[in-house]
């Protein structure tokens, strides 16, 4: 890190007394008192900034007592490590600059102000006090809203909003004949009551949380219970779960004593979210390891649910929010006491735990099988082996050989043993290693199903006497440890009362009931604008998970607020927001402004709402759709992920596991369920821009390259899907007029008509593959 | 902050894609370019400079010694430095090649046969001695997950030069693609558009590019008519969403690829000569060879990037320097000569710029109970090479200590490899930015230091 090249010349003035005599005293006799060597004097801040024939010195100083320059400074002497930690510490304590409370930072620290709705002057438009503050906007600029899109893309728009799936036929032309002025408004009831939501805004929150089934670098091990998070994060969007409980189970889950206490598996599950960091288990240095978690979980917590890029300050003061140095240490000593951990659970109350206990013991029992048949033919081997050399079974070469077997695959076995390459062994060992992988695979099947949570919990007495202190680190760096520092919250300066909690140090659930708090004036406001953002396709605040200055200010901040304070009065609802929210007129415009040219010249951003933003579909919704349209998307909710095919070569490249697809049954499944595992992302998910699976993911971005067309117009899932899409139609009384209203929801055009049934007459599967590539398809106006 | 990045993001609303291509098409480079191509031969595992291009004649003395680890406070391998370790001399012989007069082994005869054309820098050292931290760091300069890689941040910065191709491609060894996969060529934060496509060896080199087989191809060309009757009727009712005419574009662009690719990557037109000097008939060669071959083929056809992969860690000779690094030349030494060799007599090289590294260096002991010597992890010093596409043939730079253990003069990072391919791109690593989490991002974080002494 080297932050100290960034240092100004005006901040040296700020300069405190610490690095002077350091200087003194290491650097002194040659470039102290009377002695200038290389025309450098240390006496003091003016003359270092002078510097010497290399120019100004305090850039240059670390980079020459730490040997990265040379020559290593002093001259024939090294500096201890400790000496090195002083001068980088009192280097770093030089004052970049002063966080500055601007405008925008007083606005923030202050709770969102519950304000009146402002008063337009066409009130015939405005539907609920949204509406208010984006229609008093418009009218400032003398901007009119869109109109009210029709009901059919009403009708696509919230069924896709909410549950990512198109509406069917049936339902669409049940809701286009429905009288009720409140047809609409019943649609958005039904479409929140059913199972699906939890399926599409589950997903929005794994995106956030990083949430990855696998550890990431090398080995890639599975986290093979990893998936009751995501089904704990389905179930409590289904269950309208107060967000405010939301944050506090997956903080501090263990130590939650708000509404309904008691032991809930829910609880222990929940804290997966502080353990979803990508993890290098073979890693050189733990202390490192353990130091990357505890970085991860200080930033994550700040950006997911504050708002704010706390992870900026993890080396040096925050450059743009008053955010210190210090502040993310005081904010990382809360989690000083937790470990990772896989505890053990009841199975969950929706679990089915019969059914569990069933399968892990089905898949033992399988693998044991396998490994007794493993060992048999590994016992043939070695007796091949020892007549073909004439040796000992305790001859070295055995043991070597026996070593061989349990290499990785094939290919690393050719590597160095020709024999692989022989006829009458390259049979025997095809077997063996078979039998190993239907072992793995059973073992892998097992582990999926058993009594566990993902988890952390605090390390206690006596396994610990004390939570271990915390320490500002110069740069971000372990070994430059500084200032000892205590729990406490961003923005105040007395530490934080940490109330007793049980076996665990109580930390967690204060940051979690200061952080889940009506007080907290961050919480309440960063997830309304995450809600705004799904549901209009931009946030209120465009940069969704960073709320400070070097994010975009909020187009209407007003309006935030005041979603903020519905929240809150709303006991935290998520889904009366959305109710909020889709029912304002505000949502219902249309895509389409009829003074678009001019509107848009002027708000090419659409950042005052004058029309609905179009929504590409999400990688998720895009396949889920497909499969729904054929016919053949299998409904099951929950449980162990399901494992999509790879290519062949493709599977035979990873070294530390193998690949075992799960059935085409399951395959079938919606897209949530896939595996998410880091070293494998499903192609069509890399290829339409679903997250990396690394870092948080607040926002997705929709780009639009050629690979996306070919493997919709020649991939597997397109060319299946279409023939038994085909196979749908042909019941069809007007097979092309039903693949509209099955795709699209509305019959075709007289011209799309005679396209369709030229089409339809050569091939009904080569119709049905065209419409899954269409824009219309993909898009949602 | 960079305002084209904010118009860039802030505009994803509107219509992205079509104002991203607008920009794309707006890419100039910072400065004039030495190179508009850019082929990266990433030797996983971490290749011995003891054994290639760093002769280490002291160590022929201390043969067999017992090294003293007691003064280095850091290793890599902490386990494999707890005990007592032993030096090892270079099983091979080292031997003055070209008119430069630098040494190689006898490891590396065809490639030795090329010293005019490289600039070898003896002195890259980098952060971790683990092997899937180390690839990330030398494909994305950070050591953790989530950043893009080099070819990402090189098309990011200068768009592709033929639209009918991927302007990024990787092409790693299937029996054993590098940790985390497509993280390695894949474009982080940036828009994936930017990622590295992948090329197979397998029959079909780019994921889903054939029409299915099972459908007659007549019916392929009415489905295509169709397709385009239905979008552009869509899309000129809706004239204002820019995204519908820019995914209707990729439609072509997909058609024109489906074309385009298997004629640039078809190997058969290639003459017989071409072929035998790459390897292509000796089947230890032909997997290297024939996707450097392919690398060629690529960029002659405007692809700005390539990457080609050893198998994972297969150079990682802790067991038996010896054999392991015979096996690993005698697969990769050959074609990458051919590589050379072709590109000059094409008047290819001066524009194209080829570099060859691994993730780290190699130590000059193996543990003292080890009977058949190897080589452990050496973050301090490895050497590697560019070649062509502004770097001046036959130089060297950077000194390591009398036994090969760590660099000591001219020191460079692999940010500092990173911002010299940058530069001789055309590209300055301090302007390539991208705002991302709460700041700008760039591929060499605060900076790297350009490798002045390789600049032609």
């Amino acid at each position: 890190m080297r932050f100290w090249l960034y240092l100004s010349i005006t901040a040296l003035a700020a300069a405190d007394g610490r690095l002077l005599p350091l200087l003194s005293q290491h650097c002194g006799s040659c470039h102290g008192g009377t002695q200038t060597q290389g025309g450098l004097s240390v006496n003091s801040m003016e003359s270092l900034s002078k510097g010497g024939k290399h120019g100004p010195a305090l850039a240059l100083i670390l980079p020459h007592i730490t040997g990265e320059k040379t020559p290593r400074m002093p001259l024939g002497a090294e500096l201890p490590a400790s000496v090195i930690a002083e001068f980088k510490s009192a280097i770093q304590s030089i004052p970049t600059q002063a966080p500055i409370i601007d405008e925008h930072w007083s606005w923030l620290l202050q709770n969102p102000a519950q304000s009146a709705p402002p008063k337009t002057k066409n009130t015939a438009w405005p539907r609920n006090p949204v509406d208010a503050f984006i229609l008093a906007k418009l009218e400032s600029q003398s901007l009119t809203p869109a109109p009210v899109a029709n009901r059919r893309t009403l009708l696509r728009r919230i069924f896709f909003d909410l549950i990512g799936i198109p509406p069917t036929p049936e339902e669409i032309k049940s809701f286009l004949a429905d009288p009720d002025p409140q047809a609409y408004e019943k649609q958005i009831d039904k479409l929140l009551a059913d199972p699906r939501y939890g399926e599409r805004w589950g997903r929005h929150w794994l995106d956030l949380v990083r949430y990855a089934e696998s550890d990431g670098f090398a080995i890639d091990g599975e986290r093979p219970t990893a998936w009751r998070y995501r089904d704990y994060v389905i179930r409590s969007f289904n269950n309208d779960k107060p967000y405010d409980q939301f944050i506090q189970e997956q903080i501090a889950g263990d130590e939650y004593r708000g509404k309904g206490t008691g032991p809930q598996p829910d609880r222990i599950v929940a804290l997966g979210f502080l353990r979803f960091a990508p993890w290098e288990a073979d890693a050189n240095s733990k202390k490192q390891l353990r130091q990357d978690f505890l970085n991860d979980v200080t930033g994550t917590v700040g950006s997911v649910f504050l708002g704010l890029t706390t992870g900026c300050a993890q080396c040096h003061d925050h450059k743009y929010d008053p955010i210190k140095h210090r502040d993310y240490y005081r904010l990382q000593a809360f989690f000083a006491g937790t470990a990772t951990a896989d505890l053990p659970i009841a199975h969950g109350t929706v679990e089915n735990p019969k059914e569990m206990k069933r399968q892990q013991r089905l898949h033992d029992d399988e693998s044991e099988a396998a490994q007794a048949e493993l060992d048999r033919q590994r016992e043939a081997l070695k007796q091949k082996y020892m007549s073909l050399f004439q040796v000992k079974e305790d001859d070295a070469k055995v043991k070597q050989f026996l070593g061989k077997l349990n290499t990785k695959n094939l290919f690393f076995l050719d590597q160095d043993l020709p024999l692989v390459k022989e006829p009458e062994w390259r049979q025997p060992l095809k077997n063996y290693f078979d039998t190993r992988d239907k072992m793995q695979r059973e073992q892998e099947l097992a582990r999926r199903y058993q009594a566990l949570a993902y988890a952390v919990k605090d390390v206690a007495p006596p396994a610990a006497p004390d939570v271990p202190d915390t320490h500002v680190l110069i740069g971000g760096d372990l070994i430059a440890r500084a200032e000892k520092v205590e729990p406490g919250f961003l923005f105040k300066t007395t530490p934080a009362e940490i109330p007793f909690a049980g076996g665990s140090n109580g930390r967690r659930l204060a940051l979690a009931e200061w952080i889940a708090s009506d007080e907290n004036p961050f919480t309440a406001r960063v997830i309304v604008n995450r809600l705004w953002q799904r549901h209009f396709g931009e946030g209120l605040v465009r940069t969704p998970s960073d709320f400070g200055r070097n994010g975009e200010p909020p187009t209407h901040p007003e309006l935030l607020d005041w979603l903020a304070t519905q929240f809150i009065e709303r006991k935290w609802s998520i889904k009366s927001m959305h109710k909020l929210m889709l029912t304002s007129a505000a949502y219902r415009q249309s895509s389409h402004h009829p003074a678009q040219k001019e509107y848009a010249f002027n708000d090419p951003g659409n950042r005052l709402l004058w029309r609905m933003n179009w929504q590409r579909l999400d990688a998720e919704v895009l396949r889920d759709s497909i499969l729904a349209v054929s016919g053949r998307l299998n409904p099951v909710p929950g449980g162990p992920p399901v494992l999509f095919d790879v290519p062949e070569d493709v599977a035979q490249g990873f070294e530390f596991f193998k690949w075992y697809p799960s059935s085409e049954e399951e395959q079938r499944r919606r897209s949530v369920y896939l595996i998410q595992r880091r070293s494998v992302i499903m192609p069509m998910a890399e290829l339409f821009d679903a997250p990396n699976l690394s870092t948080s993911c607040a926002r997705r971005l929709t780009t639009i390259v050629a690979p996306q067309a070919l493997t919709l117009l020649n991939g597997a899932l397109t060319r299946t899907e279409a023939t038994h899409f085909a196979t749908r139609l042909e019941k069809a009384a007007d097979p092309v007029n039903e693949a509209f209203w099955l795709a699209l929801s509305r019959p075709p055009t007289e011209t799309e008509r005679q396209t369709a049934a030229s089409l339809a007459n050569k091939s009904l599967a080569s119709l049905a593959a065209v419409l899954f590539n269409l824009n219309e398809f993909l898009y949602v106006e | 902050m960079n305002r084209r990045q904010w118009i860039y993001q802030s505009a994803f609303g509107l219509g992205s894609a079509a104002l991203g291509q607008l920009l794309a098409a707006d890419k100039r480079p910072h400065h004039q370019a030495k190179a508009d191509a850019c082929i990266f031969l990433g030797m996983l595992g971490g290749v011995s400079q003891i054994d290639t291009f760093d002769p280490k004649p002291k160590l022929i003395e201390l043969n067999g010694k017992i090294m003293d680890w007691s003064k280095e406070k850091k290793t890599d391998q902490p386990n494999l430095f707890a005990k007592p370790r032993k030096f090892v001399a270079s099983p091979f012989t080292f031997k003055k090649y070209g008119q430069s007069g630098r040494e190689v082994s006898n490891l590396l005869p065809h490639t030795a046969q090329c010293v005019d054309d490289l600039a070898i820098v003896r002195s890259v050292q980098s952060d971790n001695g683990n092997h899937p931290a180390a690839v990330f760091q030398m494909n994305t300069g950070f050591i953790i997950p989530g950043n893009p890689s080099v070819g990402a941040w090189v098309t990011y910065g200068l768009g592709t030069a033929n639209k009918n191709l991927p302007a990024f491609v990787a092409m790693p060894d299937f029996r054993s693609i590098p940790f985390s996969g497509a993280q390695q060529w894949g474009s982080g934060y940036l828009p994936a558009e930017f990622q590295g496509t992948v090329l197979r060896a397998a029959s079909e080199p780019i994921r889903d590019l054939a029409s299915p087989s099972n459908v007659d191809p007549k019916l392929i060309e009415a489905e295509r008519v169709a397709l385009r009757g239905i979008n552009s009727a869509f899309q000129q009712e809706r004239p204002d969403n820019p995204d519908l005419q820019a995914r209707i574009d990729s439609y072509e662009l997909a058609y024109r690829m489906q074309l385009e690719v298997p004629r640039v990557l078809s190997i058969d037109s290639e003459p017989d000569a071409v072929k035998e000097a790459y390897g292509l008939n000796d089947p230890i060669t032909a997997s290297f060879g024939r996707r450097c071959l392919m690398a060629r083929k690529l960029v002659e056809a405007g692809v700005r990037f390539v990457e080609v992969f050893t198998p994972s860690q297969s150079w990682d000779a802790h067991g038996d320097i010896k054999k392991n690094h015979e096996k690993n030349a005698g697969e990769t030494d050959k074609p990458i000569a051919a590589l050379l060799n072709d590109l000059k007599q094409r008047g290819m090289l001066s524009k194209t710029l080829v570099v060859c590294m691994g993730e780290f260096g190699r130590t000059p002991d193996t543990p003292g109970e080890q009977e058949i010597p190897g080589r452990d992890h050496n973050t301090r010093c490895q050497s590697m090479w560019f070649a062509g596409g502004g770097a001046q043939g036959g130089s060297i730079i950077g000194t390591t200590d009398d036994i090969g253990h760590k660099a000591v003069e001219d020191i460079y990072h692999m940010h500092d490899v990173h911002a010299t391919i940058l530069h001789l791109m055309g590209l300055n690593d301090m302007r390539l930015t991208y705002y991302f989490a709460g700041r700008n991002r760039r591929l060499t974080d605060l900076g790297g230091r350009l490798i002045k002494q390789i600049l032609s």
